[in-house]
């Protein structure tokens, strides 16, 4: 009741108004009923519970604060939503796990929390708000028998502020009601003023706590050359050894490792594997390998400018010295002569021609128009390439040689060795000699078809 | 109490009442009402509103019992255990765990899903047995939501621990930063950051906000000067006014319809973190239920645990009676039952699915390398709990003991399986590995229990146990329709008219 303050602490505490106690709730609730039909508004009952039905005895209006935990648990599904949006769709989007920006199913559980924590927050807070608390001093304190009221003891007090009040005639109506016991509630005059010191330990409390921050910020607004404070290494610092390191550990003083003998890495297959090469890697020097990786850089060079010598590519990348594979790898049978016969018709007659003599279609129209950058196919048959072991036909195949691409894209590695077969086939038989023809087989006959 | 008893029909448990009468005092489950037209009473013996008040407040206010030292420093030195391991992967890093690239959740994962299941019960029971009128609650609920604050924070330590760089673990939070980065919002994992810290904050408001006028209750009884200016500033100035009571019971009301959908969603967050991912015995829609049940079937199993010595040791035995640990094992029961329920889909999900990585998983949780661990969780969890049907067990508190007891490790055995089988063979077998805790893992989670028991010894000793205030609105002492002697007040016909006045006005 801070509206009558009195200016000096000479008088006696004033009175606020009286107070009845009692044992019993019915006797409270009672109580209420007569204090409220005559005409006292500026009441209240204490209890060490909640009393049912005292809202009606004393005539409380219910409470609003429903509306203040609907309203925050709607900010808090407005907050999450718009905070879910900004961060993932708009601030910072990137595609995860196949999901749009803005993906509203993956956002409801925090949007869900969000609104039982506002919501719980609110109601809590919002509770003690508009019961006046957190409130340390009250004159009905001033009462050493008040501490009953949180205990077994149920009271009712009068405000001295009420339109009716008239201390004789409260002090009636109370002991009218049957109390244990019906006291003068006097104001609280206890000194209000906080002391001194505890003033001074706030604002020192205060100061001391902003140092930190006053640091943090000076750092932030200057330039230092020193190296960062490192509280924490976060992996700056690792007793791992660098890639080109040397370390006592092994015998060979090397910090990288080499394969263990006998195995192959995942996806080394395909670089260690004759099958794949048409040549033994193991077998070939490295520097042979290398000298080539310089010319066919070079041959890049030269088909990427202008048209020059059709004869120049040639003269350009000197013969490899591989050790080339002499003998087609697996079984060769018939079925692998068929694929062959079917992958050369398809990818190489139109140059080379159904025979491979290098009279194609497309080579013969080629030569008719006499175009100067046209390179006829080479005869496959011609003996320079018959005397090419089968390895390196296959790397001609997988890779091109001069004019000719390559056709390790549209040929797997089966393909090309089945190719391979055929081209030998059609060398064969473009080289026949009488003697090849066999016994059962007579000039006439083959004639007669 | 309204108790409409016909003489004619005497239960067995009267019959047996009147043949103990000559000797023993009848006990507690003898005093029991089998008969389902009587209601139980909820406090047992001569107690008024001041013996109540007595019988905690002293606890609180009074001589501290020597047991509490000695309970107390055990869990300080399990405490120390926590804070020396916690220190010491610090320092070196979390290679200190056993969790290796296959199975890269280990116990870390395994212990906080552990503790936040634990953490459901307090609020199933302060807000879902709330809501459905269970007033058997009040004497157990301010102990459960102690409990659920403390487990949720032991839970907190183990994610926060295991993102590996502790110090940055605020990056979690979504903050403007200089990385111009936020975090993922369509990710289970950030739901789960939101989903824990939404509870345990919500539970703790729950909690204190339930606590105040018991705090006041505390303040108005300390005859010491420090008790009086401890509990009084957390009391709030509480004096009991009835327009306080009546927005104290409408925040109750709603914090209570608030925390109910929360506290389902908590364990179901947690339970998506397994069940988004791809992983066979992880991806299953079962999970969130599956979860949420076996969150309340462990944590009545730990409310259990620790109300039944403490009932007993701090004399609380007339407001945490024998029907309230029979209705908690009740619980207890049926949510195992449900978890039971929960595996068997599992498996019938696997040979259903005829999906062979799902199959091979359901076959190597019974009979892989951890089948161990697989048989202690059935057993513990499936075949324990079913002792509880048995009157004979029901009778004898320390036997639901010793089956909460079960639970208890058969709970942490489930996280176990979940995690550590589903995760150490994956679809390459080239990456499957074994995992095996090291002495920092076991240091961990044994510290984890000296956190829990510290913050409970501490609230036993210092805080209201029982919620005091709540508990005398169940007595029969509190219900005026019960007396018909009063409400027998009329105005008087000479009251003046604008007197007389209606209901909604201040
Ligand atoms: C676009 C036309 C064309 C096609 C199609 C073609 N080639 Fe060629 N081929 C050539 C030309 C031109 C040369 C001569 C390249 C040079 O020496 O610069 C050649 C050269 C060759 C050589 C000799 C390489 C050497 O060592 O000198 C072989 C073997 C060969 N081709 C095989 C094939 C095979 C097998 C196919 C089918 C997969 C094929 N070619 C498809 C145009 C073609």
């Amino acid at each position: 009741m801070s509206d009558h303050k009195p200016e000096k602490k000479i008088k006696p505490p004033q009175s606020v108004g009286w107070m009845a106690e009692y044992t019993d709730e019915n006797q409270l609730l009672d109580a209420c009923r007569q204090v409220r039909d005559s005409g006292y508004t500026r009441t209240d009952a204490y209890s060490p519970f909640p009393v049912h039905g005292i809202e009606d005895a004393l005539g409380i209006k219910p409470t609003g604060l429903p509306w203040f935990s609907l309203c925050a648990g709607a900010t808090g599904t407005c907050v999450a939503l718009l905070m879910q949006w900004w961060m993932n769709a708009v601030d910072y989007p990137y595609i995860i796990s196949g999901k749009p920006y803005a993906s509203w199913p993956a956002f409801i559980p925090v949007t869900f929390e969000l609104t039982v924590l506002f919501a719980a927050f609110t109601t809590v807070f919002a509770m003690l708000g508009l019961n006046g608390l957190p409130k340390l001093s009250n004159p009905l304190f001033n009462n050493p028998k008040f501490d009953r009221s949180t205990d077994d003891r149920f009271f009712l007090w009068v405000d001295s502020n009420d339109k009716y009040f008239n201390s004789e005639k409260v002090k009636g109506l109370l002991e009218s009601t049957s109390p244990v016991e019906v006291s003068e509630v006097k104001e609280d005059d206890s000194p209000t003023e906080i002391p001194r010191g505890i003033i001074w330990a706030i604002i020192l409390l205060i100061m001391v706590s902003l140092i930190p921050a006053v640091i943090v910020l000076d750092m932030r607004n200057s330039r230092s050359r020193g190296s960062r404070i490192q509280v924490f290494f976060d992996m700056d610092y690792q007793p791992n050894h660098k890639v080109q390191g040397s370390t006592s550990w092994f015998a060979d003083h090397r910090v990288q490792r080499p394969p263990v003998s006998g195995t192959v890495a995942r996806g080394e297959l395909y670089a260690s594997d004759p099958y794949y090469l048409g040549y033994d890697p193991d077998a070939t020097a490295s520097n042979e390998r290398e000298s080539h990786f310089v010319s066919l850089q070079a041959d890049d060079a030269n088909s990427a400018g202008q048209v020059n010598d059709p004869n120049s590519a040639e003269a350009a990348a000197p013969e490899l010295n591989y050790a080339w594979l002499t003998q087609i790898p697996g079984t060769v049978d018939g079925k692998m002569y068929d694929l062959g016969k079917k992958k050369f018709d398809i990818n190489c007659s139109v140059c080379h021609g159904v025979v491979g003599n290098g009279e194609g279609l497309v080579s013969q129209r080629a030569m008719n128009l006499a175009e100067g950058y046209w390179l006829q196919p080479t005869n496959l048959a011609e003996s320079r390439i018959v005397e090419q072991p089968v390895g390196r036909i296959y790397y001609t195949i997988t890779h091109g040689k001069g004019k000719m691409g390559g056709y390790a894209a549209s040929l797997t590695p089966q393909e090309r060795w089945a190719v391979v077969l055929y081209v030998r086939a059609l060398q064969r038989s473009q080289n026949a000699k009488s003697s090849d023809i066999p016994e059962n087989v007579t000039l006439s006959s083959t004639a007669a078809q | 109490m309204s108790s409409i008893s016909l003489s004619s029909d005497e239960t067995p448990q009267e019959l047996s009442r009147s043949r103990q009468d000559t000797s023993d005092p009848p006990s507690q489950w003898e005093q029991q009402a089998y008969d389902p037209r009587e209601r139980a009473a909820l406090v047992l013996g001569e107690h008024d509103f001041t013996t109540v008040t007595d019988s905690i407040a002293d606890i609180a206010l009074g001589k501290t019992p020597t047991m509490w030292y000695v309970a107390m420093s055990v869990s300080l030195s399990l405490l120390s255990l926590l804070v020396v391991t916690i220190g010491y992967l610090l320092l070196t890093g979390v290679g200190v765990w056993g969790n290796n690239n296959t199975v890269s959740w280990g116990f870390p994962i395994i212990n906080f899903v552990f503790w936040v299941g634990i953490g459901h019960a307090g609020t199933l029971i302060s807000a879902i047995l709330f809501l459905l009128r269970q007033n058997w609650r009040t004497g157990i609920n301010r102990f459960a939501e102690a409990m659920t604050i403390f487990a949720v924070c032991c839970a907190g330590i183990f994610p926060g621990l295991h993102v590996g760089r502790v110090w940055l673990a605020y990056w979690l939070l979504p903050y403007p930063n200089e990385l111009a980065m936020w975090p993922q919002a369509r990710s289970p994992l950030l739901w789960d950051v939101f989903a824990v810290g939404t509870y345990a904050t919500v539970s703790l408001l729950f909690w204190y906000m339930g606590m105040v006028p018991d705090l006041a209750t505390l303040r108005d009884r300390a005859t010491k000067r420090w008790q009086q200016l401890l509990y009084g500033v957390l009391a709030l100035g509480w004096n009991g006014s009835s327009r306080h009571w009546m927005r104290f019971e409408k925040a109750y009301l709603l914090l209570a319809a608030l925390a109910t959908p929360l506290v389902l969603s908590v364990h179901s967050v947690v339970s998506f973190d397994f069940a988004t991912s791809q992983l066979p015995g992880w991806h299953t829609t079962i999970f969130p239920p599956y979860f949420v049940a076996g969150a309340v079937f462990g944590g009545f199993a730990m409310v259990l645990t620790l109300s039944i010595p403490c009932r007993e040791w701090f004399g609380l035995k007339h407001l945490i009676t024998h029907r309230h640990i029979e209705n908690m094992a009740k619980v207890m029961l049926a949510t195992g039952m449900i978890v039971s329920y929960a595996y068997s889909v599992e498996f019938f999900m696997a040979w259903y699915s005829q999906q062979p990585y799902e199959q091979f998983v359901f076959l190597n949780r019974p009979f892989g390398p951890y089948a161990w661990a697989f048989w202690t969780m059935v057993t513990c969890n499936v075949i324990a709990p079913q002792a509880i049907w048995f009157t004979a067990v029901r009778k004898n508190v320390w036997a639901i003991f010793i089956v909460a007891m079960f639970v208890n490790v058969g709970m942490w055995f489930e996280r176990f399986v979940i995690v550590v089988t589903s995760l150490h063979r994956d679809f390459l077998p080239s990456s499957w590995a074994m995992f095996a805790p090291t002495w920092v893992d076991l240091g961990m989670f044994l510290g984890s229990f000296g956190l829990f028991f510290t913050l409970f010894l501490l609230f036993c000793r210092f805080l209201p146990m029982v919620a005091i205030a709540e508990v005398k609105t169940v007595m029969p002492q509190a219900h005026a329709d019960d007396h018909p002697v009063k409400f027998d007040y009329q105005p008087s016909p000479d009251t003046p008219k604008e007197l007389r006045r209606g209901h909604w006005f201040t």
